[in-house]
């Protein structure tokens, strides 16, 4: 695949003495940029709706159903129907107990225009908008206004590597379908991810006040032990793969299988079935650590209330506080889009659909890869979310043992075992 | 064009490097000093970023956003904030601050005059880690402009044999194989040291 740099191209254009590449690469950088941003931010308030609606749906409760469109406002807008749907039935000649009817009640919508619970977000937002903001006297201020930006920002960036889509071409030269295509990929998130403690690092700190200091000296344990399982754990996909390139990895799994399902290309080989061992392994110790990464509910010791109080973020108040919550939300998003690249095949439909359908139009297999990528997506949030109504949060001690005490031993192992499989089994 | 791009984003970021290192030994308040460390490191990351050597950027990130934390925590835990923010410099204590860093400067000036390529205009880092491979067209256009200045050119990225990741495997697993092992049991040595030192021993 053809890959356009910045470089080359201001050289190529400095050569012909034309300036549609640049501008065409600067036009295509931007929009990317955009789009990605997009879906982070959409799949940041997407996730708060799926969180609530999971929560109802597995604590067998209704979650969120009062935040429809009640129809007593339009009664307050002037309107003399005193119940629109029941009117609009009897308008028609629909009986009561005719099943049209019982759909219509079963939908809210003699009451209300339903939305499913889609406005709880919006009115959240505008909820934590609306606060009076607090800031305490005895915090550091400019640490404290910093701490919320530095935990909201890295996953922002962090997604700049992930390829939502395969390339395909135009007449003015061939578009990388993720905004940076660098060759560290996967060190770039953990690195710009990784960043994102020291946010709730400072805040602890400047909060100035016993249990938010806790709970910031947790995130740091925490992040210091996960990171190292979390880089040993990728390490046999990488050597698999032999790229860090994250559009060359999915490109591999399009053909070749995907890490964890290679059911076609050369992942009917022997050697790849015995790799299902260790990239299982892999999987399981990746997922966690992403959890613990993203401070979600089995490891959110940082702020745990049971112990202290609300953790780091106890002294804010208003939109400082909303941002730590949409800098874990775009965490796990960013989280998941890693998990689903690096080992369930990222933007590929699988079973070699994907060349079959570059073969027949090149835009038509662009727009599906990246519907097939947002739902996998959407898939491994209901996942994460699923995990967090489940399962109990660990004990402190419990999270330090299972990151220094297993995950590093079992990753270290895993090494060598892939090694072995690559070296014996052909 | 793409000289001046790569003009601007490396004096920026090394801009930012030298003042946030200046605010390191500046700042009174050792919190300030950690952070501006942060700062400080992570525009040098972003000045390799620009010399196309990527994994090196990512990896000073990686490695220091964490040491960086560690040394927050014994800053927080260990000092007293207040009574470090009272405390003078005294005279020989600076004058002998001074000698070290000139010496260590000087160290590194040297270092960076006797790497290949380092008077001629081609990025430094480049030269270090494949310099048996061509100059690329890119970077030749870009000498041709830069014949004055010593500043580094934009470099390709992504090409796979070109990629930055293979080729400091390679040279430190094959020509500094031995020092990188020997480094390695150093630091291994570290580690166990620490853990002995800092487990609880059990009287009975």
């Amino acid at each position: 695949m053809e890959q356009h740099t910045l470089a080359s191209i201001l050289a190529q254009g400095s050569q012909c003495g034309d300036c549609a590449g640049i501008w065409f690469y600067l036009i295509i950088t931007i929009l990317k940029l955009v789009l990605v941003f997009a879906v982070i931010l959409a799949f940041v308030v997407l996730s708060v709706w799926i969180e609530r609606r999971v929560a109802g749906w597995i604590q067998d409760r209704p979650g969120p159903n009062r935040a429809g469109i009640p129809l007593q406002l339009f009664q307050r807008f002037g309107s003399k129907e005193e119940q629109p749907c029941k009117k609009l039935l009897h308008f028609f000649g629909v009986p009561e107990s005719c099943w049209i009817a019982k759909l219509f009640r079963w939908l809210k919508l003699d009451r209300e225009i339903p939305t499913f619970g889609l406005m709880q977000p919006c009115l959240d937002g505008a909820k934590l908008f609306l606060k009076q903001e607090l800031t305490p006297s005895y915090v550091r201020k400019l640490y404290f206004t910093l701490a919320p930006m530095l935990v909201l920002g890295p996953p922002l960036v962090a997604a700049a590597v992930i390829p939502f889509s395969s390339g395909f071409s135009t007449c003015f030269g061939d578009v990388n379908m993720c905004v940076a295509n660098l060759g560290i990929g996967p060190l770039w998130i953990f690195a710009i991810s990784g960043l994102s403690v020291y946010g709730l690092t400072l805040a602890g700190w400047s909060s100035n006040s016993k249990y938010p200091f806790l709970g910031g000296l947790r995130a740091t344990a925490q992040l210091i032990s996960y990171e190292v399982a979390m880089g040993l754990s990728i390490i046999p996909l990488l050597m698999m793969f032999g790229t860090l390139n994250l559009q060359n990895i999915v490109q591999y799994q399009a053909d070749n299988g995907w890490t964890i399902l290679p059911l076609w290309g050369e992942g009917l080989t022997w050697q790849r079935w015995f790799m299902m061992v260790p990239m299982l392994i892999s999987f399981v110790v990746f997922v966690t650590c992403v959890f613990a990464e993203a401070n979600r509910t089995p490891f959110d010791m940082a702020e745990c209330e049971t112990d202290l109080v609300g953790g780091y973020h106890s002294e804010y108040s208003s939109m400082k506080f909303a941002s730590f919550f949409m800098g874990e939300y775009a965490a796990m998003v960013i989280g998941s889009a890693l998990v689903v690249t690096l080992f369930l095949g990222g933007w590929s439909i699988g079973f070699g659909a994907d060349a079959a359908l570059h073969a027949w139009c090149d835009w038509f297999a662009v727009i599906c890869q990246f519907l097939m990528f947002l739902i996998k997506l959407v898939a491994f949030i209901f996942f994460f979310v699923w995990v967090r109504w489940t399962l109990p949060r660990f004990r402190w001690d419990q999270v330090m043992k299972l990151g220094w005490l297993v995950f590093l031993e079992v990753t270290v192992a895993n090494i060598f075992l892939t090694a072995a499989i690559i070296y014996f089994v052909k | 064009m793409e000289a001046a791009i790569s003009s601007i984003l490396f004096y920026l970021f090394a801009t930012i490097a030298v003042l946030s290192a200046f605010g390191v030994v500046a700042a009174r308040n050792p919190v300030n000093s950690a952070m501006c460390m942060a700062v400080s490191f992570a525009s040098t990351a972003a000045v390799l970023f620009c010399m196309g050597a990527q994994f090196l950027g990512i990896v000073q990130i990686i490695v220091y956003a964490g040491a960086i934390l560690v040394l927050f925590l014994f800053v927080v835990m260990m000092l007293d904030v207040k009574s470090e923010e009272r405390s003078l410099s005294s005279l020989p204590r600076a004058i002998m601050g001074v000698v070290i860093a000139g010496i260590f400067a000087g160290m590194v000036t040297k270092a960076a005059l006797l790497l290949p390529d380092a008077t001629a205009g081609t990025c430094p880092v480049k030269a270090l880690f494949c310099s048996d491979c061509k100059a690329p067209a890119a970077t030749e256009t870009a000498k041709g402009e830069l014949s004055g200045g010593a500043l580094p050119a934009l470099a390709p990225e992504g090409e796979e044999e070109r990629s930055d990741v293979k080729s400091l495997g390679a040279t430190l697993f094959s020509q500094y194989n031995i020092p990188f092992v020997i480094l390695s049991f150093a630091l291994l040595s570290g580690t166990v040291g620490a853990v002995a030192l800092g487990r609880k021993v059990r009287k009975d």
